[in-house]
């Protein structure tokens, strides 16, 4: 195999990897990559053989891009969806993605909770809200069928703003918790 | 790895435990590196082995390279070379020296604070048998 022939097969399999990247971010991934090689190789002893040797295999390297990028922009989002796909990417690559990951999903599933059960109380107040029997919490949150029929509401139409208020309290919180792991993680991803 | 099991302290954690500090550290590095001048990528590698005994896996900089400038804080300008191709030359932008004095400033307290912590370990270590 020639030399052009060895660079041609290690970016074409980059670039392929690379694919969910826009076309001109993949572009200039691959002519800089493809310029690290042709420059390696004219150093003392070195070869294009022995320099795509060196390099991690394409898909490695393409998904270390991925998700540098990936990361680096969801640490920069407000939006739910693109950080927890980000925190879900973290989590195959060990424990702190994993936790990070189980933080967000009950993060986010408590917020929401939160500002629905404020919502509920809004459109069906019966269904909604906060109740003690016998001293005891017995139901909070809304619900379709109805609550223990001799427990009483506590709170009333006070679950509203409270509801909101912690709601957008713990989605904030979450929030600000996930993107600052994200950003702490991407110390840790190089390869030594 | 039956050696490792029955002596625990002969395993490779203090191998890896390195390694995770000099990820740690590889961030700044590779904005310390592009201080005084602009580089490329295969200068970089070359700079940070040579200067900080930091040796990274071929194409391991590349990535990294490419977030920070996502993060403004690393621009980078194609440049046409003697080689015969264009290299890709990387600069420090005003946020990213503005990060790298950040960065420095903490280093050199927790590593003066560290050092301060293990002064004894040192000491212990200079003691004739």
């Amino acid at each position: 195999m020639t030399a052009e022939l060895e660079i041609d097969n290690y970016l074409t399999a980059l670039r392929l990897h690379l694919g969910p990247l826009t076309i001109a971010e993949r572009e200039e991934i691959v002519r800089e990559i493809g310029a690290h090689i042709r420059d390696s190789a004219e150093e003392p002893g070195a070869s294009i053989a022995s320099v795509i040797a060196l390099l991690s295999p394409p898909q490695v390297l393409a998904a270390q891009y991925r998700d540098g990028l990936l990361i680096t922009r969801a640490s920069r989002s407000f939006s739910p969806f693109v950080l927890l796909r980000a925190t879900l990417r973290l989590a195959t690559k060990g424990l702190f993605g994993i936790f990070v990951s189980v933080c967000a999903i009950f993060g986010y599933s408590f917020g929401a909770g939160f500002v629905v059960v404020a919502l509920a109380k809004t459109i069906v107040p019966s269904h909604a809200g906060a109740w003690v029997q016998d001293g005891q919490l017995v139901a909070a949150g809304a619900f379709v069928y109805g609550v223990p029929p001799k427990a009483h509401e506590v709170l009333g139409m006070g679950i509203i703003p409270l509801g909101l208020v912690l709601g957008s309290l713990t989605l904030l919180l979450t929030t600000w918790a996930i993107r600052t792991s994200l950003r702490v993680s991407q110390r840790w991803q190089a390869k030594l | 790895m039956a050696k490792l099991r029955a002596n625990p302290a002969e395993s490779d954690a203090p191998d890896r435990w390195e390694a995770q500090m000099r990820k740690g550290a590889l961030e700044m590095a590779a904005l310390a590196s592009l201080w005084k001048k602009s580089l490329y990528g295969l200068e970089i590698i070359r700079f940070l082995e040579s200067h900080s005994g930091l040796a990274l896996a071929e194409g391991t900089i590349y990535p990294i390279l490419n977030r920070l400038k996502a993060e403004n804080l690393l621009t980078s300008e194609w440049v046409e070379a003697e080689a015969g191709h264009p290299r890709k030359y990387y600069a420090l932008t005003d946020a990213g020296r503005q990060r790298l004095r950040q960065m420095a400033g903490a280093w050199l307290s927790f590593s003066d604070g560290l050092g301060r912590l293990l002064q004894p370990v040192f000491e212990q270590q200079e003691e004739p048998k």
